[in-house]
């Protein structure tokens, strides 16, 4: 059964950027095959009378950009192991179980990723019947490695994270990430709240990428209560998303400089950081653009004058500060051939944003039509081919200035303030941004007083961890692991939402 | 060699706080200032509403939720201003964002309502 076949339930608001099909248990398995040359974006289930499992595939081909979302009401507590046709669906299988008690009917083992141990903390649906395993590898393995426990405080980094590295010495052998000491249960806080109240702790779900999450949340609010943004509204979350573009970027350089224990780099580019951060609190009122995204808009304009006075500045700093680190022979060498991935490593695990399109994958959802940017710009993704920490650094430059330029368009065009109230009516919709770390993806289906009945927050980092340890086993050594993790630069809290 | 040349020439950029006033603070989100005249039990209640982070509670004098006293927990103020568009005749930002307590227990205000003895 392919797509064509089956029924559309719901048509989208934005034409040709989403459909929906409804596709039975039985035929789940055959439909995700045909659909496996797709990126499977996002993988979710919902409870009420019948869980229901939600499969988000994106479609990056230039000029056909949109997305599939397969609803699958399952009839027993059980569905198709669905990564073992597409690596990508594994972390939600595991997330699912964790949270729904629904597994593939293989009977495959699943790792705990969400849900604090022993803490006994609410759930989206029924209870596992039996607790997730932990990613532990034995901590001797094969008589010859071991396992090195690193984390959650660490000495460098700007969030705990633990990692399990396991070591023959020095090369890392394996590396496992636990993600769920920073749990803190937001799609189940979602439940029960307006979609304007929502946006509050979508914002904050990971903080750095505000705009991208809030902006996809609002979208999703927005599609499923058939409300359409201001165009000037729409411009003015443009802006404030290239800018929180180019903050992250600066620090993501910074946080490069330090792991490759480069201070005076570090200095340089965190001089341009602050700049950026300062033109963010002078343009929209916050330093990192909390606040200017709205259900239905836009609550805050940006100050043009501002931007245009400050913008050259900042930016000539980060770039020169990007210039003369591509001139430092010991900076580049520590980045280039490290953390390599692949495309099709890339591919099977969904990867996104300059991580995947360091491999050659052009991912962007700025490419999916119905916003400002089909209207008033051209998006062509910055790509790279090596796959290693070098190119995710030279695509985050190349990003940073269309950034630049793409801001100028959307404030020639006309940025400003301006909500469309949302009615308060039932429905379902899927938002999507492309945050600086990658596409930030959101699903909210709301009951018929407007209120949020499952709530879906799907920030880049959450898609992004599972290619971490890919990239940190391919033949690097302990001190690669920071400057890896500074070219993801990922969050945290992005995981553990 | 080069980078150490260019920290140099690049001179100190620390320096003891506050070396001037910092002109960018006048751009950032600050915490509510309240206009006790203008602020009734009405007015406190919609503030109450409009607070995502819960810093805004009308409380009685024994701590119980819905009294008649608009307690606000500065430690839990995220200045999303929320509350200043809410009711923009009752609440301004306050221009200070800078703050500093020796205990929780002095981040708590009790804001005075219209007609209450203050």
């Amino acid at each position: 059964m392919t797509p064509d076949q089956a029924t559309t339930v719901k048509p989208s608001t934005v034409p040709g950027a989403v459909t929906t099909f409804q596709v039975s248990s039985p035929d789940l398995e055959a439909v995700v095959r045909d659909l496996a040359g797709l990126r499977l974006a996002d993988m979710f289930a919902s409870d009420g009378e019948q869980p229901t499992l939600r499969l988000v595939w994106a479609n990056d081909t230039a000029g056909q950009a949109g997305y599939i979302i397969t609803e699958t009401p399952l009839e027993n507590a059980e569905y198709p192991a669905l990564s073992d046709i597409t690596p990508a669906a594994f972390i939600e299988e595991c997330e699912i179980y964790e949270q729904f008690g629904i597994r593939p009917a293989t009977g495959k083992p699943l790792n705990r990723v969400m849900l604090p141990p022993h803490a006994d903390l609410p759930t989206l649906g029924r209870k596992p019947q039996t607790e997730p395993e932990e990613p532990h590898a034995p901590h001797l393995v094969g008589g010859q490695a071991f396992e090195f426990p690193f984390g959650p405080v660490r000495q460098a980094g700007v969030e705990s994270l633990y990692y399990g590295l396991v070591t023959s010495g020095e090369e890392v052998v394996d590396l496992y990430l636990f993600t769920w000491h920073k749990h803190r249960g937001l799609e189940w806080r979602l439940m029960g709240r307006t979609p304007e109240q929502a946006l509050f702790l979508a914002e904050r779900a990971e903080g750095l990428s505000a705009v991208a999450v809030g902006w996809a949340l609002a979208a999703a609010a927005e599609t499923a209560t058939g409300t359409r943004p201001p165009d000037q509204a729409q411009r003015a979350r443009a802006v404030a998303l290239e800018l929180e573009r180019l903050y992250n970027h600066a620090a993501a350089m910074a946080a490069l400089c330090q792991s490759t224990g480069l201070s005076v780099g570090q200095s340089a580019a965190e001089i341009a950081l602050e700049r950026l951060l300062r033109l963010n609190a002078r343009a929209f009122g916050h330093r990192y653009l909390f606040g200017v995204v709205s259900t239905g808009g836009a609550s805050r304009a940006p100050d043009a004058d501002a931007i245009r006075e400050d913008l050259p500045g900042a930016y000539g700093e980060f770039r020169r500060a990007a210039d003369a680190l591509l001139a430092t022979n010991s900076f580049v060498d520590r980045l280039e051939a490290t953390g390599i991935l692949t495309a099709g490593q890339a591919r099977d695990l969904g990867l996104v944003g300059p991580v995947a399109r360091a491999t050659g994958l052009t991912v962007d959802a700025r490419q999916v039509p119905g916003g400002p940017y089909e209207d008033e710009t051209c998006v062509a993704p910055a790509t790279g081919t090596a796959g290693d920490v070098l190119a995710r650094f030279t695509v985050m430059l190349a990003e940073a200035a269309e950034s630049v330029r793409m801001v100028g368009q959307f404030l020639d065009a006309g940025a400003g303030a301006g909500t469309a109230e949302l009615p308060r009516t039932g429905g379902c919709g899927l938002g999507w941004a492309e945050s600086p770390r990658g596409e930030a993806l959101a699903w909210v289906g709301l009951g018929d007083d407007g209120r949020i009945t499952r709530a879906r927050l799907r920030p880049a980092s959450a898609r992004n961890w599972r290619g971490f340890d890919d990239a940190c086993r391919s033949q690097n050594v302990f001190t690669d692991i920071p400057i890896i993790e500074a070219s993801f630069w990922l969050t945290a809290a992005g995981m553990a939402r | 060699m080069l980078w150490f040349f260019r920290g140099i020439r690049r001179g100190v950029v620390t320096t003891h706080y506050p070396a001037r006033p910092d002109e960018s603070s006048r751009f950032l989100p600050t915490p509510p200032a309240f206009r006790p005249w203008a602020l009734t039990r009405s007015t406190a209640g919609r503030l109450e509403g409009a607070c995502p982070s819960g810093a805004l509670r009308l409380q009685d004098e024994d701590g119980e939720r819905g009294g008649g006293r608009l307690v606000f927990d500065v430690g839990r103020c995220t200045a999303c201003g929320r509350c200043a568009a809410e009711a923009p005749h009752a609440v301004t930002a306050s221009g200070a964002f800078e703050l500093a307590a020796t205990s929780r227990s002095v981040l708590i205000k009790i804001i005075p309502l219209r007609g209450e003895a203050r």
